[in-house]
């Protein structure tokens, strides 16, 4: 573990130094910036920030479970697209997942991270909703796969042209906000974003007190949020 | 939302914000406005790891509250359901009553004009309900057509009893109904 996160680290600090962010020419960010892919933010397994969530929750927080609902949506119905393929039954099954979850929080004992105790809750309603309707599930994943989950979080009928589109532009908009960020913001945000290290690293790494690496990623993400603005609201409900 | 707080909401993100910054975060005013924010940052997460963009995101935050919404509160339909249910029995149980008050207290105070439309107000104020001043009319109407006197002797002497027997067992008394029916030909 140790020595993964000095890796990290190492080729974190390489990006920062041979990052020469040639993005205003529309070639994504994301591909040529990502050094470490097999790290995905809130695929972590000891989220701090859920514990805190579901320690609201169970005080009767009801915008503390909001706040997870928004976090774990899509990735909780890219669960349930493995076994239910009409988006409908899909979204519906994601709301009734968070419901199950609402009113089980109080079994949540924390053994496991909150994501795979979530996990676990849309595979079981994905597989009764078929078993009720005299379908066998043809899904593979299982619970153990929680930590590993990754389809891209897609839907499985979502691949429109005009969404494919939509997409490459929402990509293009955000290698230009990257590009524009000022390169102390854009460091310490691309260290978080797609090395997912802590701010502590970060400091380290940047040379920095803590509280301006936490400065720096929020100014970074505000500005990217403001960039890429009215493309943002699109969601399908 | 000032600048502090969503200074943690981003934190928040990160894993990196401490309770107490988590506590004043979601004792705001604004929960919509917290809410609309973790979300946008968490598109451009998504977006940023390739995952999908805002146009393929699922948004079910708002069903899911609403739903648990309904959860918390007494289901309607189920309230419904129950008084109406309660309503079967009630009409005719309060008819009897009624027919038992009226008739028999108008045997005991000589079954004139003057005291029947009292003792018509009160039972139609126990049943809180205009409807049952018409019901209560319809069944007088019915139990004393074509009374000779000595049937309506009968007649009011059981009612009387009736409605004795009945303010004990607050008015579930069904059978009483059927021997009305049957005053006619000889009690």
């Amino acid at each position: 573990m140790i020595e993964r996160r000095k890796s990290r680290m190492t080729q974190a600090a390489n990006l920062i130094k041979a990052t020469p962010l040639a993005t205003k020419t529309g070639h994504s960010v994301t591909s040529s910036m990502t050094p470490d892919n097999d790290w995905k933010p809130g695929e972590q397994t000891d989220s701090q920030t859920d514990l805190q969530l579901v320690r609201k929750v169970r005080n009767g927080d009801r915008a503390a479970f909001d706040l997870l609902v928004v976090k774990y949506q899509s990735r909780v119905a890219s669960i349930i697209s493995r076994y239910v393929y009409d988006s409908q039954e899909v979204m519906d099954l994601t709301q009734e997942t968070f419901v199950k979850a609402f009113r089980a929080v109080e079994r949540f004992r924390g053994d496991s991270a909150f994501y795979t105790w979530l996990y676990r809750i849309a595979v079981n309603t994905a597989k009764n909703y078929l078993e009720a309707r005299g379908r066998r599930p043809q899904g593979s994943a299982d619970s153990a796969d929680a930590e590993n989950f990754d389809d891209g979080g897609r839907l499985r009928d979502v691949a429109s042209p005009e969404r494919l589109l939509q997409r490459e532009q929402l990509q293009k908009a955000l290698s230009e906000a990257i590009a524009g960020l000022p390169e102390e913001l854009r460091s310490a945000f691309l260290l978080r974003e797609y090395d997912g290290l802590s701010y502590e690293d970060i400091a380290r790494i940047l040379e920095c007190p803590i509280g301006t690496v936490r400065s720096r990623i929020f100014r970074a993400r505000d500005a990217v949020d403001r960039h890429l603005g009215p493309l943002l609201n699109h969601s399908v409900t | 939302m000032d600048e502090r707080l969503r200074e943690t909401l981003s934190a928040m993100m990160d894993d990196e914000a401490d309770e107490l910054s988590v506590r004043r975060l979601l004792s705001h005013g604004n929960q919509d406005e917290v809410r609309n924010q973790w979300q946008r940052w968490q598109q451009v997460r998504d977006l940023m790891h390739e995952s999908h963009g805002p146009e393929e995101s699922v948004d079910v935050a708002v069903a899911v509250r609403e739903a648990l919404d309904g959860h918390v509160r007494p289901e309607p339909s189920r309230l419904k359901t129950q008084v109406v249910a309660g309503s079967y029995w009630r009409w005719p149980v309060a008819a009897m009553v009624v027919m038992a008050l009226v008739i028999g207290f108008g045997a005991g105070a000589g079954w004139d004009g003057q005291t029947q439309e009292p003792v018509a107000a009160v039972a139609v104020t126990e049943l809180s309900d205009g409807d049952a001043l018409a019901l209560s009319a319809r069944v007088e109407e019915v139990a004393l057509q074509r009374l000779d006197e000595e049937q309506l002797k009968q007649m009011r002497q059981f009612m009387l009893e009736h409605a004795q027997h009945n303010s004990v067992g607050a008015g579930r008394g069904s059978v009483g109904y059927a021997r009305l029916v049957s005053a006619s030909s000889g009690y």
